[in-house]
């Protein structure tokens, strides 16, 4: 399998202050990533990097398996679409601006008309080529944004934040977009969000970060705090960690490898935490537990253990996991 | 009284019968204007742009320079020419003192920083998305140059009519270099200074009513060009 990227020891820090660190980093060709994080994770700025429209301070980033250099040389340009949170459109009609895009990235004039009715008709809204750019709605101007990235018919399609400040239709209709693009053979997306929903329903795998690093765990039990030894102290609870790390400042809790149990459990597990139960909620084809102890917990079981749990609202559960379930970083 | 009100009714005679004196004067001063702001904005332009979108060493200095440049008094362009262009300066064989070129070469490097430095203000005034949006669709320097020029073409518009508003407005260059021919280099700032101490009030008064009007025009176009 080729990799689309290819990202190591990469450090971005403009005006010294550390907003990217990203030891190592690969995205495989073909797959539909959700980049899944807080405000100010770095979200953006990955992606930017991802795009090559900025340039991070140290490490090398290989696309395609070809290392790029100082230039992005415009075959390399060519094979990335990129739509910004906010899309700026330049002046003129929507296929004025689909048309640019051919021309910019070098498509010759023949074949313009036919791309830019075939990117429209991949969004739905060949209806709006001779609307002026300036009138349209948000959620079509998202569209045509995505229009214009993917008409030259790029192999990466990056969106920062897509689904930000859309209502409910107007997402259905963006997450049909993207879909369209995603499942063309090779075609890989990676889109930015903070919502976990969101990344589960279109992404088949999601990158996490936090605070400019790259977490493995789903960010569902992320606590800020001290690590001390093998402690880490949120402020509200210690949690038990083995990690050989001596400065750390945030915790992050496998939701899939806490147990969930009625009475507290005899094991060798180091954390051990009661609290009630406040919420039960299907996600996917999983159920997710929130528990309210000193911190608040997120716990993701199967069904058929919630069935034999037999648990209801407000009953009083004991939560277990091993130190190594941990993350600290 | 009487004298200033008799002198104003001559001056728009002078203006309403198309006074063939008047009017050659009014068309060397606009076409020198235009030449030198067309030459001007040929460099400052690109120039400009390449500015706002590069980081450079040196950068602040060189927008310091042309700020400093912008208030340069016009006397000092045209003694520097003079020296230059004169008999006995370095370029004195090319015959270029007392022509129209001279004063469009004098009234080009007079607007240039103006128009740079309004260009640049122009680029750095864009939507931030613009440069970021157009590399990301592949444009290179040149064609990124032709796109933002434009999308921001209003601003860059106004920059020029301002250069051509400094131009045509400028006496002491004009004078220096061009030498006030009369039907070769008189402009009519040069004809008003000449005219007015010679006591030809009316004359002086009719062009610089025209200079006025020509005043006014820029600046309704520039309002126009702003509200676009």
């Amino acid at each position: 399998m080729t990799s689309a990227y290819k990202l190591s020891d990469i450090t971005l820090k403009p005006q010294n202050k550390i907003i990217l660190t990203i030891p190592q980093l690969t995205v495989n060709s073909g797959q539909c990533l959700a980049l899944l994080g807080e405000n100010g994770a770095g979200k953006t700025s990955l992606i930017n990097l991802l795009a090559f429209t900025h340039r991070a301070n140290h490490g090398s980033i290989r696309l395609f398996d070809q290392v790029v250099g100082s230039k992005l040389k415009p075959s390399q340009r060519r094979r990335i679409g990129l739509v910004h949170q906010q899309p700026y459109l330049l002046p003129g009609t929507v296929a004025d601006n689909i048309r640019l895009a051919l021309s910019l990235q070098g498509v010759k004039r023949l074949h313009i008309p036919e791309l830019t009715q075939q990117a429209l008709k991949q969004v739905n809204l060949i209806a709006l080529a001779d609307q002026a750019a300036n009138t349209l709605s948000g959620g079509e101007l998202k569209r045509v944004a995505i229009a214009r990235a993917i008409a030259y018919q790029p192999d990466i399609l990056l969106l920062d934040e897509p689904f930000s400040h859309l209502d409910h239709r107007h997402i259905q209709l963006l997450e049909d977009s993207i879909n369209h693009f995603a499942q063309q053979k090779g075609k890989t997306v990676i889109f930015s969000t903070h919502d976990r929903f969101q990344a589960q329903a279109l992404a088949s795998a999601t990158i996490n970060l936090v605070a400019g690093k790259i977490t493995a765990s789903p960010l569902l039990n992320h606590y800020h705090g001290k690590l001390d030894q093998h402690f880490f102290d949120t402020g509200k609870m210690i949690i038990h960690v083995t990690s050989e790390l001596t400065y750390a400042r945030h915790l992050a809790v496998d939701p899939r490898e806490i147990i969930v149990s009625p009475q507290p459990l005899k094991s060798s597990m180091r954390n051990s935490f009661s609290g009630r139960l406040i919420l039960i909620a299907e996600e996917g084809h999983a159920i997710r537990l929130t528990i309210q102890c000193a911190e608040r917990f997120h716990v993701i079981i199967s069904p058929e253990a919630l069935a034999s749990l037999n648990l209801s609202l407000g009953d009083t559960i004991w939560l277990s996991f091993k130190s190594t379930a941990v993350t600290v970083f | 009284m009487n004298y200033f009100i008799e002198s104003l009714l001559a001056a728009f005679s002078l203006i309403t019968s198309l006074d063939a004196n008047i009017y050659r004067i009014v068309l060397t001063s606009v076409s020198i204007s235009i030449t030198a702001t067309l030459i001007a904005a040929l460099l400052a332009i690109p120039a400009g742009v390449a500015m706002a979108l590069n980081n450079f060493k040196g950068k602040t200095s060189l927008q310091h320079i042309l700020n400093t440049l912008m208030s340069m008094p016009t006397v000092v362009i045209g003694l520097l020419l003079y020296g230059l262009f004169s008999r006995l300066g370095p370029l004195g064989n090319w015959g270029l003192l007392y022509t129209p070129t001279a004063v469009i070469i004098a009234e080009a490097i007079l607007i240039f920083p103006i128009m740079m430095n309004l260009t640049i203000a122009a680029v750095n005034s864009a939507d931030p998305r613009l440069v970021p949006t157009l590399i990301s669709l592949g444009a290179r320097p040149f064609t990124l140059t032709i796109h933002v020029i434009r999308a921001t073409r209003y601003a860059i518009l106004a920059a020029l009519v301002t250069g051509f508003g400094r131009a045509i407005g400028e006496v002491g260059a004009a004078m220096m270099l061009g030498g006030n021919i009369e039907g070769f280099t008189r402009t009519m700032t040069t004809a008003i200074a000449l005219e007015t101490s010679k006591g030809e009030f009316e004359l002086g008064l009719a062009l610089g009513l025209l200079l006025l009007i020509i005043a006014f025009a820029l600046n309704f176009t520039l309002s126009w060009l702003n509200k676009s």
